[in-house]
C-alpha cells in the first residue's frame, strides 16, 4: 500500500529498484532450490514507483499457475515464469491494493487449505448429508402415503 | 465481554476462513512494517486469541477520532478488527445509557481484570477538581484512574489524549492534560493525529492482540511503524522542495503546478505521521495532495506553533520569543524546565484529586 502511494508525481519514474529486487529474488531462489528454504519479500514496504513495479512484473512474467481468491476482498496469486517465484497481491474492501509480496516457495500459504477449515467443512458436509438423508426419507414416506391414498 | 471461543471458532460460522486470517495478517504485517514471515505467526495467534475486551473512554474530545476509526473503513478485510475486539463500553456508540452503560463498563472490568485494553480519546481537565468534564457525574480524572487500574494497557487515541491537543491549547482554561501524565504505572501507547489515521489505530490493536505486547514506540510513545518518519520524508512534493520550487501563495503558479507548500506554512518537516503513505479515505488523498500544507496535528502543541500559514522557520522563531530566555539557555535549562513542568503537573493531579475528595 505504501509504495503504491509513495510517489504520485513521479509514478512513471524508474528508480532502479526493480533490478535490485530482481537480484534479491535470484539469491533467494538459489537458496530455495538448494535447500528448500522458503522466503518472501514485502513489496508494499519498498518505495517502488508504479513504473518500478510494472518493470518488475514484466521481468518476472507469468508462469503456469494463476488463481483468484475471494477472501475478504479479492486476492490474485500467480506463479511467475520462474518456478517457485510467486506474486501475491491482496486487495482491500475498496479494491485498493493493501499488501503485496513475492513468495519464494512451493505454493503460497494463502492457497493451502488449513486443517481447521477442513475440519469445519467436514462438519458442515456431514450435516448436509444428514439433512439430505432426512429429506429423502421424508419424500419417500410421503410418496408411499400418496400411493396408498391413490 | 471476553469470550470462551477463540476468534477462529467464533468467526467460522460466518464463513471467515483461516485464509481470511492469513490475509488480515499480511495486511497488519505490511502496516506495521514487519517481515512477511510474521504473517503466519500473526494469523495463528489471532485465530487462537479470544475477543479482546476494549473499554473506550471519551473525555474532552470532538468525536472525530471515533468517526475516523468507524467511518473510513470499507466493509470486508479492514474492518475485521471489529470482530476481533469486543467494544464493551463506548458511550457514543453504545445503545444503552445511564446506569446500564456504567454497569457494562464495571462488568467488563471485573470479567477481564488485568486483560482489557482502555482506549481513550480526549484530554482530561484537572483545574477546579476536574469539574469541566464529567460522565454520569464522575469526573474524567476519576473515571480514567478507576478504569485504567486493572487494564493491560492504555491506548491514547488522537492528539488530545496523547498530548492534550486542542483543549490544552493556550490558554488551556480547563487545565487539560494528556493521559500519559495521569497514568504512569502502566504502558500508554500514543496514536496522535487530529484525527489519527484509522490504520494506525487498528494496526496497533491487531498487533497487541496477536503478540500480547506493545509495538515498538518512539520517545513520545508513538508506534514507530506509523510515526517513524516525517510527512516531509515521504512527501511526493519533496523533489520540488529540494529544487527550491515553492508555492508563495495559494493561487500562484507554484500552487497550481503542485510545488512544495513549505512557504505557505507546511509543517511536514516536523510532523511524524503516516498520511503521506497511508493517506485518507481509503487512500484517496491527504492534505498536501489536496493543496494544503500539513498542520503537524500529530505533534505536541500543534495548535500553538505560531500560525498554520506561516513558514516553519518564522513560526518557530515566534514560538521562541514566547518561551523567552529558556529557549536559548541550553539543554540544562530545558531539562530543568521540563522537570518543573512535570512536578507542576503531578501537583495539579494531586490537587484535583484532593479537591474532589474534599468536595
Ligand atoms: S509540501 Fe511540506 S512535506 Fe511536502 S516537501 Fe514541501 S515542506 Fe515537505
Amino acid at each position: 500500500m505504501r509504495s503504491h502511494d509513495a510517489a504520485d508525481c513521479c509514478a512513471d519514474a524508474v528508480t532502479g529498484l526493480a533490478e535490485a529486487v530482481l537480484s534479491e529474488i535470484a539469491d533467494l531462489l538459489d537458496q530455495f532450490a538448494a535447500s528448500g528454504a522458503q522466503s518472501s519479500i514485502d513489496l508494499s514496504g519498498l518505495p517502488m514507483t508504479d513504473a518500478d513495479r510494472e518493470k518488475l512484473a514484466q521481468r518476472l512474467g507469468r508462469g503456469e499457475v494463476q488463481a483468484t481468491l475471494d477472501v475478504a476482498g479479492q486476492t490474485d496469486v500467480w506463479e511467475t515464469q520462474y518456478a517457485g517465484v510467486w506474486w501475491v497481491r491482496h486487495f482491500g474492501g475498496n479494491g485498493q491494493v493493501i499488501s503485496e509480496e513475492i513468495a519464494i516457495t512451493h505454493v503460497p500459504a494463502i492457497l493451502l487449505t488449513h486443517r481447521e477449515d477442513a475440519r469445519a467443512a467436514a462438519e458442515r458436509l456431514r450435516k448436509a448429508c444428514e439433512v439430505l438423508e432426512a429429506t429423502t426419507a421424508a419424500d419417500q414416506s410421503s410418496a408411499e402415503r400418496d400411493s396408498i391414498h391413490a | 465481554m471476553r469470550e470462551d471461543k477463540t476468534l477462529a471458532q467464533a468467526l467460522e460460522s460466518r464463513g471467515v476462513s483461516r485464509r481470511a486470517f492469513l490475509k488480515y495478517a499480511s495486511y497488519v504485517a505490511t502496516l506495521m512494517a514487519l517481515p512477511p514471515s510474521a504473517s503466519r505467526v500473526i494469523a495463528e495467534e489471532l485465530a487462537k486469541a479470544r475477543r479482546q475486551s476494549v473499554i473506550w473512554l471519551s473525555f474532552q474530545e470532538c468525536t472525530g477520532c471515533t468517526e475516523s476509526i468507524t467511518r473510513s473503513m470499507s466493509p470486508t478485510l479492514e474492518d475485521l478488527i471489529f470482530d476481533f475486539i469486543s467494544l464493551d463500553y463506548h458511550h457514543t456508540l453504545q445503545a444503552v445509557s445511564g446506569a446500564a452503560a456504567e454497569h457494562a463498563r464495571t462488568e467488563a472490568m471485573k470479567a477481564n481484570k488485568g486483560k482489557y485494553i482502555v482506549v481513550v480519546d480526549g484530554s482530561v481537565p484537572l483545574k477546579d477538581g476536574g469539574v469541566y468534564s464529567t460522565i454520569a457525574g464522575i469526573t474524567n480524572l476519576d473515571m480514567l484512574k478507576e478504569t485504567a487500574k486493572d487494564a493491560f494497557a492504555v491506548v491514547s487515541v488522537g492528539t488530545c489524549a496523547a498530548f492534550g491537543g486542542i483543549p490544552h491549547a493556550n490558554p488551556n482554561p480547563t487545565g487539560a492534560v494528556a493521559i500519559s501524565e495521569i497514568i504512569t504505572d502502566k504502558p500508554v501507547v500514543n496514536i496522535p493525529g487530529c484525527p489519527p489515521i484509522p490504520e494506525a489505530m487498528t494496526g496497533t490493536l491487531a498487533y497487541l492482540l496477536s503478540f500480547g505486547k506493545l509495538p515498538e514506540l518512539d520517545a513520545k510513545g508513538r508506534p514507530l511503524a506509523f510515526f517513524g518518519e516525517t510527512i516531509h520524508d515521504r512527501c511526493y512534493r519533496r523533489p520540488f522542495y529540494e529544487r527550491g520550487m515553492f508555492a508563495n501563495s495559494f493561487d500562484d503558479e507554484g500552487a497550481r503546478k503542485g510545488w512544495c507548500l513549505y512557504k505557505v506554512g507546511c509543517k511536514g518537516p516536523i510532523a511524524y505521521n503516516a498520511c503521506a503513505t497511508l493517506k485518507w479515505n481509503g487512500g484517496a488523498s491527504f492534505p498536501i495532495q489536496s493543496g494544503h500544507g500539513c498542520l503537524g496535528c500529530s505533534e505536541p502543541g500543534f495548535w500553538d506553533k505560531g500560525g498554520f500559514y506561516e513558514p516553519l522557520a518564522a513560526a518557530t522563531a515566534k514560538l521562541d520569543i514566547g518561551v523567552g530566555a529558556a529557549a536559548v539557555a541550553g539543554v540544562a535549562a530545558g531539562a530543568a524546565a521540563a522537570e518543573l513542568m512535570r512536578r507542576k503537573k503531578s501537583a495539579a493531579v494531586d490537587a484535583a484529586n484532593s479537591k474532589k475528595k474534599d468536595g
